[in-house]
């Protein structure tokens, strides 16, 4: 065997190996930052924040993490909150979203989403008698 | 080309590759169980409706009878048991409440409402038993009435929702 040829398959055997491990790190990598696990993640800590909540309590989220992985051409908001189901959804894409009940009675209404949550990343709740 | 081609090598490589893959699968997989979270919540909800500062309130006991009871319970603490309809949920039922007023001192329902059940009566016999069950949690509270007669009150709470919060 030529010095050559040695060369050539230890940078063939690396660049395999090397394009194996990228993929295995993307695959990791998008699964955590997937906005399925943000969707999931918010709408649970949101019903569970409102279970806590008590009438007159103004509720400020950071959603930082959820803004940042969600699609980049999904514009709506992407917190809804049915008072009448008793239902938090979040939506982070198109083709998805998460949703999720709550047992506290109370009238929730978000204030300013699109500004708040685009801009600041913070979803603010205010917490009135239902 | 023996390392190129070497089965071996790339067989582990595979193995190795099919058990992160399969790790991080279930990891992120798994749903949150927010359910002991819920359940404690519930009975905290409870708890500040019977108390207030101490005192049971007017809506409770009015200084002569006990005005709650099984229909008005879910008003009176504004609660609401409805849930989305996911695998039947809403006919199910996810939640199960239970709460009994004692008297403190012998620890007797006598003259007392009977105990208020309310929700999937199921889930009260399931409690904690796995994780494909209900979680409940269960509490004791100490309150007087406004002539400071002491009352202990029980309550339970379970949380069913397991298909959102268990694979």
């Amino acid at each position: 065997m030529k010095r050559g040829d040695i060369l050539t398959e230890n940078i063939i055997f690396i660049i395999l190996n090397l394009v194996f491990l990228s993929i295995l790190f993307l695959f990791v990598f998008s699964k955590m930052g997937s906005p399925a696990i943000f969707e999931e993640k918010y709408s649970k800590q949101i019903a569970l924040i409102i279970d806590a909540a008590k009438p007159g309590m103004e509720i400020t989220l950071d959603m930082e993490d959820a803004v940042k992985s969600k699609d980049d051409n999904f514009a709506q908001n992407l917190v809804f909150i049915d008072n009448e189901k008793n239902l938090v959804l979040v939506k982070l894409r198109e083709r998805g979203g998460y949703y999720y009940s709550f047992f506290n009675d109370v009238n929730v209404s978000i204030v300013e989403q699109e500004h708040n949550l685009l801009k600041k990343n913070k979803l603010v709740l205010e917490i009135t008698d239902g | 080309m023996d390392k190129i081609i070497s089965i071996y090598w790339f067989t582990v490589l595979f193995l190795i590759t099919g058990a992160i893959v399969y790790m991080v699968a279930i990891f992120y997989g798994e749903p949150f169980d927010v359910r002991d979270a819920e359940s404690h919540l519930l009975n905290v909800q409870i708890a500040d409706c019977f108390s207030r500062g101490g005192y049971l309130p007017q809506v409770i006991f009015d200084g002569e009878n006990f005005l709650i009871n099984r229909e008005n319970l879910l008003d009176t603490c504004k609660l609401s048991f409805v849930t989305e309809d996911f695998s039947n949920w809403n006919e199910q039922g996810q939640y199960y409440l239970e709460v009994e007023i004692l008297d403190f001192d012998t620890k007797s329902p006598f003259e007392l409402p009977p105990p208020i059940r309310i929700g999937n009566f199921n889930l009260r016999e399931l409690c904690n038993l796995g994780k494909r069950f209900p979680k409940c949690e269960s509490q004791k509270i100490y309150v007087l009435d406004k002539n400071n007669f002491p009352y202990q009150i029980n309550i339970l709470s379970a949380v069913r929702k397991v298909e959102k919060n268990v694979i």
